[in-house]
């Protein structure tokens, strides 16, 4: 009787063990997303990528930092595919100032935003996410005639919302 | 000798005049990678056209369309004003390590050589006789072994009493640990001290048990304790509470660590950048780091991660446990007196012995937009050099002041004797283009306003307080400086006095930059601070104008601003500079002085400049 009661009790904290591991993984996902304003574009973006499960809040914000890089080289390659066939100038220098933001994002604020990361200088971190969200916006703020409406606004508000989750992630570490 | 030094001195420097190659430039990548022919290379001090400016680390996407396109409002002549004519710049640093050492001021700068954003920091180098007219030198240290490959961050520098120097840096490992390193000039007599050498048995100090291992830099100039040896502190945090570690020496290669911190204060983070050093009570001048006595107080001072403000308190220091206490605990260092209510950060101070003076440099970081800092090409420069003394009038503030040699630059003075600016007005001061100015300005109020004027129960903030257009019964009046004729781009500097239901004042010095610039995408804040004011002073302040940086002074120093402002139309011949008085209940009569400023020189040290030093030497006494 007491073996089966010793075994059962062994099964039941080996479980509770196991199963609390798995839970704190979700846990911290969820507490670090309630800190940011985007709760829902936080917890997907984290849990689509499989680094996430083992990550510290460190590893969270270089998870966020690769899918605003992600989502800006696929809005840059749609704003040149547009330009490609546009007609319009004013369209057209909408678009030209949008790759500048684009290639500021890509080639200075995430490089930047991870590096500081890895170093632990987190502050260079809000700071080149504050940019991007920035960048971003900018973008979008060009298309005059029809604003938050833009050929890319998807893209943009993608990429400035990432942003804003990256900046309050990486607040966290200083 | 001197002259066999300098023949290498031309050696290692000949490539830096040269147009087509540098050591220190990459080769550039050219057009079938992308990159524009049109853009140049690092030595920004020379060149004021854009460069590349992008890390060789990023991950690089081909757009079909080249970098000159620039957002909107701005065009080519817009960003080429903003480069400082006066102010030390390279592309983009932070600093650390200034000296002065054998008839030269050192600068040893953190530095990114392959772009207008942080990373890949190596160690920057330029000289002055001066503090102002600087020469660049090759980088004196580069990340080349395992304990600073990412990165050759913040150090200081130690003159010990034969005359030699030890430098102690922060290295980012190859594991981005943070680590302090030793290294020493290769040969002492080199008056530029161009080679380092680094010591071998590096690290000499790694993160301690308990402590983060990355939250550890930063480590100060040492001090002489009474036992002898050399105390240095280095800044670093526990959860949230900001601390500074303190470590004794007798050689900078073995260290024990005292056991009490030299300060901690909760709820402050990270402190970067911590300084420490003596004040005189008594005395007009600065301090060598190791005076210690009842005529001196010691000043913490820490740059703050969380904020990016740096801090500074009085207090005692013990010495026998290494432990300083501040005297004002409600404004310990980290939530009380900053240096700068403005842009200013990673300060730190140095004792020149040259003038018997304490020295302050901050890192000014840019206020516009990423973009329009890779067009430029260049971002973020050094405030002017400020003397430190204890303010003995209030005994609770330091004074900061430009370095006299600043004066130097000053060109055709114009004066302005008791100009009557009456309630709601605005009075052009003619001295022709404002980018580059120095403006001394002094303001009566009439006594009888004061007495009169209503009081308020609304505690007054310059952040809150609605800027230089929200008018109240004293304030606020001063001056806008890169004002167009129109006003329709304006930077007030002001002071504001703030009446309480009791009837007690309270003075106020801000900076308003949300009319600055009609662009949307440069920072548009308030800046400022509370500024005591004793009974019998007349308001004053200073202000120096070099293009896209404004440094503020009030009361001789108490208050200091300094602001990064990017006009589209107050630029250039458009520039200019007015009193105004957007007070209700109070005339003000200003009287003003100001000078046009000459530009310094700024660039790499050429065979031309060792003529000049032979002509000096020959004719010398």
């Amino acid at each position: 009787m007491t073996k089966i009661v010793s075994l059962l009790i062994l099964e039941v904290v080996f479980c509770l063990t196991f199963f609390t591991v798995s839970y704190s993984d979700i846990n911290l996902i969820q507490t670090t997303c309630k800190k940011t304003p985007f709760y829902d574009l936080c917890v997907l973006t984290l849990k689509s990528d499989p680094r996430s499960s083992t990550a510290d809040v460190s590893g969270l914000a270089r998870i966020v930092a690769d899918s605003v890089n992600a989502k800006a080289i696929a809005t840059l390659n749609q704003i040149s595919a547009l330009l490609k066939s546009v007609k319009d100038p004013t369209l057209e220098k909408a678009l030209e100032g949008c790759i500048v933001s684009y290639n500021t994002i890509i080639q200075a604020d995430i490089p930047v935003a991870i590096d500081a990361i890895e170093k632990n200088n987190p502050k260079f971190a809000v700071q080149s996410a504050t940019d991007a969200g920035n960048e971003a916006q900018a973008c979008e703020n060009s298309f005059a005639e029809k604003p938050s409406n833009s050929p890319i606004f998807s893209g943009n508000k993608a990429v400035h919302d990432l942003s804003v989750v990256l900046q309050s992630i990486a607040s966290l570490l200083l | 000798n001197y002259w066999s030094d300098n023949a290498r001195i031309h050696g290692s420097l000949a490539s830096s005049t040269s147009k087509r190659t540098h050591p220190l430039r990459p080769v550039s990548r050219g057009p079938a990678q992308g990159v524009s022919e049109k853009t140049s290379g690092i030595w920004a001090g020379v060149s004021r056209g854009p460069a590349q400016g992008v890390s060789e680390k990023t991950n690089r996407v081909r757009a079909s369309v080249p970098w000159n396109i620039l957002p909107e409002p701005w065009n080519s002549t817009m960003l080429e004003w903003q480069r400082t004519a006066f102010h030390f710049q390279p592309e983009k640093n932070w600093m650390n390590g200034p000296l002065f050492y054998n008839g030269w001021y050192h600068f040893f700068y953190q530095y990114n050589p392959n772009g207008a954003v942080w990373g890949d920091i190596v160690w920057g180098h330029a000289v002055s006789k001066d503090l102002i007219n600087w020469f660049h030198l090759p980088l004196a240290m580069v990340a080349d072994q395992w304990y600073d490959k990412n990165g050759v961050w913040t150090g200081s520098a130690t003159i010990l009493p034969d005359g030699k120097i030890v430098m102690l840096y922060t290295g980012s490992t190859t594991e981005a640990v943070q680590v302090q390193n030793l290294a020493f000039p290769a040969n002492h007599s080199d008056p530029f001290l161009i080679d380092w050498v680094k010591y071998h048995g590096n690290p000499v100090l790694v993160p301690p048990p308990g402590i983060y291992k990355k939250d550890f830099r930063d480590p100060t100039t040492a001090w002489l304790t009474s036992e002898g040896k050399w105390r240095i502190t280095i800044g670093s945090k526990r959860d949230k509470t900001g601390i500074s570690l303190v470590y004794d020496t007798k050689d900078f290669i073995n260290y024990e660590m005292l056991e009490a911190e030299l300060h901690a204060v909760s709820g402050t983070g990270m402190w970067e950048c911590v300084d420490f050093f003596p004040v005189s009570k008594t005395e007009e001048k600065g301090l060598d780091t190791s005076i210690n006595g009842p005529e001196v107080k010691h000043v913490v001072k820490v740059s703050l991660d969380d904020d990016r403000h740096d801090y500074y308190a009085l207090g005692t220091y013990h010495e026998k446990n290494g432990s300083w206490i501040p005297d004002l605990p409600e404004i310990d260092v980290g939530i009380g007196i900053r240096y700068d209510y403005g842009i200013f950060y990673a300060s730190k101070t140095f004792y020149d012995q040259n003038k018997n003076r304490r020295v302050l440099w901050g890192w000014i970081g840019e206020g516009d937009s990423e973009a329009a800092d890779m067009e430029k090409g260049w971002a973020s420069l050094q405030s002017i050099p400020r003397t430190i003394l204890f303010d003995n009038k209030t005994g609770t503030n330091l004074l900061q002041w430009p370095v006299e040699e600043i004066e130097s630059l000053r060109l055709n003075g114009t004066e302005f004797e008791k100009v009557e600016v009456k309630a709601g007005s605005v009075a052009p001061l003619d001295v022709g283009p404002g980018s580059q100015l120095d403006i001394i300005a002094e303001f009566e109020i009439d006594k009888e306003a004061l007495k009169k004027a209503t009081g308020s129960n609304i505690t007054f903030s310059c952040q809150t307080g609605g800027g230089a257009a929200k008018s109240g019964a004293l304030g606020p009046f001063g001056i806008l400086v890169l004002a167009d004729e129109s006003l329709s781009e304006q930077t007030p500097v002001y002071f504001y006095i703030a009446k309480d239901s009791d009837g007690d004042l309270k003075t106020f010095f801000c900076t308003d930059l949300s009319r600055s610039s009609k662009a949307p995408d440069v920072d548009k804040q308030i800046f400022g601070s509370y500024v005591p004011v004793l009974k019998d002073e007349n308001l004053s302040l200073r202000v120096l104008v070099d293009h896209s940086i404004v440094e503020s002074f009030a009361q001789g120093g108490r208050t200091v601003i300094t602001s990064r402002i990017y006009p589209t139309e107050a630029i250039n011949g458009a520039s200019r500079v007015f009193l105004f008085n957007n007070a209700t209940e109070t005339c003000v009569t200003a009287s003003v002085k100001i000078w046009q400023m000459d530009s310094a020189f700024i660039r790499p040290y050429s065979d031309d400049d060792d003529k000049d030093d032979d002509d000096r030497k020959s004719s010398a006494p």
